[in-house]
């Protein structure tokens, strides 16, 4: 049987390092006696937006932490910029961080500040931005985008869970990175919520030309905002290819998601 | 029985290495530029002002209830012109420093410990760091300095309100002048009693910090675990502040007597 992934593989070519803003070979990761990642093999190209679908414990989350350096291989290759990410050190990390984007799963907004200091956090701390104005030009222009403005004074606990996700997306996006992480970004909303935040996403994606990877398990985010789709099973890639051409795989663990 | 202790004692040992290490993690962070003025300043307002009412009526408490107890057995003795000067070196070389970082570890250590804990739990340490930003230097150098420098004030603030408290104590059996009292009191204290005394409170405001700060920041996944972060802050604070107490009253002993 003729996977998707054999599809996909065909079709491209493998990417030189250089090309690919995320490389990932033969990624290895345990804890204890549990093999989380059996052999991650990913490229990701400038500009483009790819999903990770798979079941929860399948490995995603620890894939995106593998990535931000949080989390080191045990074995394998895995450069972001062309930079081995597992050989940084503390400030080369912390250099390599404030390219990249994180959103968590439950928006992760430090509940002791309001919106609008959330906003100004990674301005100050990460950008140390000092001039006020711009700061506040900022933090209008972004949370404009995800429509949030009315809410710039408000307290964490006084947002609802879309609200939050919009929150904590202006929050990474703030800073203007040049990849964006979403771990799991409409787990928790309402279908008609999901579909809001998985078309922002979309939307930011184009007006801050953001390279994403989305691990997710929600359909219709995935269908909204892939150009490319990998499915992933049991710590390995078992197919890649465009929403599309996996919602025809015939691959039995492919169409279960489907 | 030695199969089961061998696995707590690779615990202790491995928690032990981690507290060191969150030490050292914590210094070098200090000494890093961009230190996080206004949030130290906003620490020492929650865990100063916002203690002070707690450690005053406790203070007040205390002074007034170990006049109350220490009259009877002076006046047997017909030794009770001596007890403002009991009273005050009872006070400020052991009570004082030591009940005040005892409310403090439970008060603020607990706070700090489910504060962080919480903060873990919901990923917004996770997040300040993968965004290139210092969770160390923002979270905890300014917590524990604020700990280091409030709980000297707020033990001093104690002392003198406890000894407010002896007077109101001893005013209820007698009538004693505020003047002669406050000479008394003052006359019998020396600077071996008070700086040793001040000295200790430095590092119980240290530890009170610093082991919140730890059981916070390394919080398991959770929401059981920001309670134990919390009551765990308590134990280990409370603890080290007589371990600390004994080695400090030990080494003044040797040094000023």
């Amino acid at each position: 049987m003729k996977t998707a992934k054999h599809t996909a593989l065909e079709e491209k070519p493998a990417l030189k390092k250089s090309e690919a803003v995320i490389h990932i070979k033969g990624l290895k990761k345990a804890f204890g006696e549990n093999l989380v990642l059996k052999n991650i093999n990913l490229e990701v190209r400038k500009g483009e937006n790819v999903v990770v679908l798979g079941r929860s414990g399948s490995g995603k989350s620890v894939t995106i932490q593998c990535i931000v350096g949080k989390i080191n291989q045990d074995e394998g290759e895995l450069t972001v910029f062309g930079e081995d990410v597992a050989s940084l050190n503390e400030r080369e990390l912390k250099e390599l961080r404030t390219r990249i984007g994180f959103l968590f799963q439950g928006a992760a907004l430090y509940d002791s500040m309001t919106v609008r200091e959330n906003m100004e956090f990674p301005l100050t701390r990460v950008l140390k931005i000092k001039d006020q104005e711009e700061i506040g030009r900022r933090i209008e222009d972004v949370l404009t985008s995800v429509g949030l403005i009315d809410a710039i004074d408000k307290w964490p606990s006084d947002l609802s869970g879309g609200m939050r996700k919009r929150a904590g997306l202006a929050r990474t996006l703030i800073v203007q990175p040049e990849i964006m992480l979403y771990d799991e970004p409409t787990t928790g909303l309402d279908p008609a919520t999901s579909r809001e935040i998985s078309q922002l996403i979309l939307d930011m994606q184009k007006k801050y030309k953001t390279t994403s990877l989305i691990i997710t398990h929600d359909m219709e985010c995935a269908r909204i905002t892939a150009d490319r789709v990998v499915v992933m099973h049991e710590g390995e890639y078992i197919a890649e290819g465009t929403f599309d051409e996996l919602k025809n795989s015939k691959n039995d663990l492919v169409c279960s998601f489907f | 029985m030695a199969e089961h202790a061998a696995p707590a004692w690779k615990r202790w040992l491995e928690e032990s290495g981690d507290q060191v290490l969150f030490l050292k993690g914590f210094f070098r962070n200090m000494f890093r530029g961009g230190f996080e003025w206004s949030e130290f300043v906003r620490q020492c307002y929650e865990i100063g002002y916002k203690s002070f009412a707690l450690v005053a009526i406790t203070a007040f408490i205390m002074g007034l209830v170990l006049a109350l107890q220490l009259r009877p057995t002076l006046v047997s003795f017909g030794a009770e012109s001596t007890l403002p000067r009991t009273l005050v070196i009872s006070i400020v070389r052991e009570i004082g420093p030591v009940i005040t970082a005892v409310i403090c570890a439970g008060k603020i250590g607990s706070g700090i410990g489910a504060e962080l804990g919480s903060m873990k739990v919901t990923e917004q340490i996770d997040a300040m760091d993968v965004s290139g930003a210092n969770p160390m230097q923002y979270l905890v150098v300014t917590r524990v300095l604020a700990t280091t420098c409030m709980i000297p004030l707020l033990a001093v603030m104690g002392h003198v309100i406890s000894l407010i408290g002896g007077y109101v104590a001893i005013n209820i059996q007698a009538s004693v002048n505020w003047l002669l009292y406050y000479n008394k009191c003052v006359g019998a204290l020396t600077f071996s009693d008070l700086l040793p005394a001040f000295i200790k409170t430095i590092f119980f405001g240290f530890a009170i910090g610093f082991i919140g700060c730890y059981k916070g920041y390394n919080s398991n996944r959770g929401t059981e675990s920001v309670g134990l972060s919390a009551n765990s802050a308590v134990v280990a604070a409370s603890l080290w502040i007589f371990v600390i107490d004994a080695i400090v009253v030990q080494v003044s002993s040797l040094l000023l007597y």
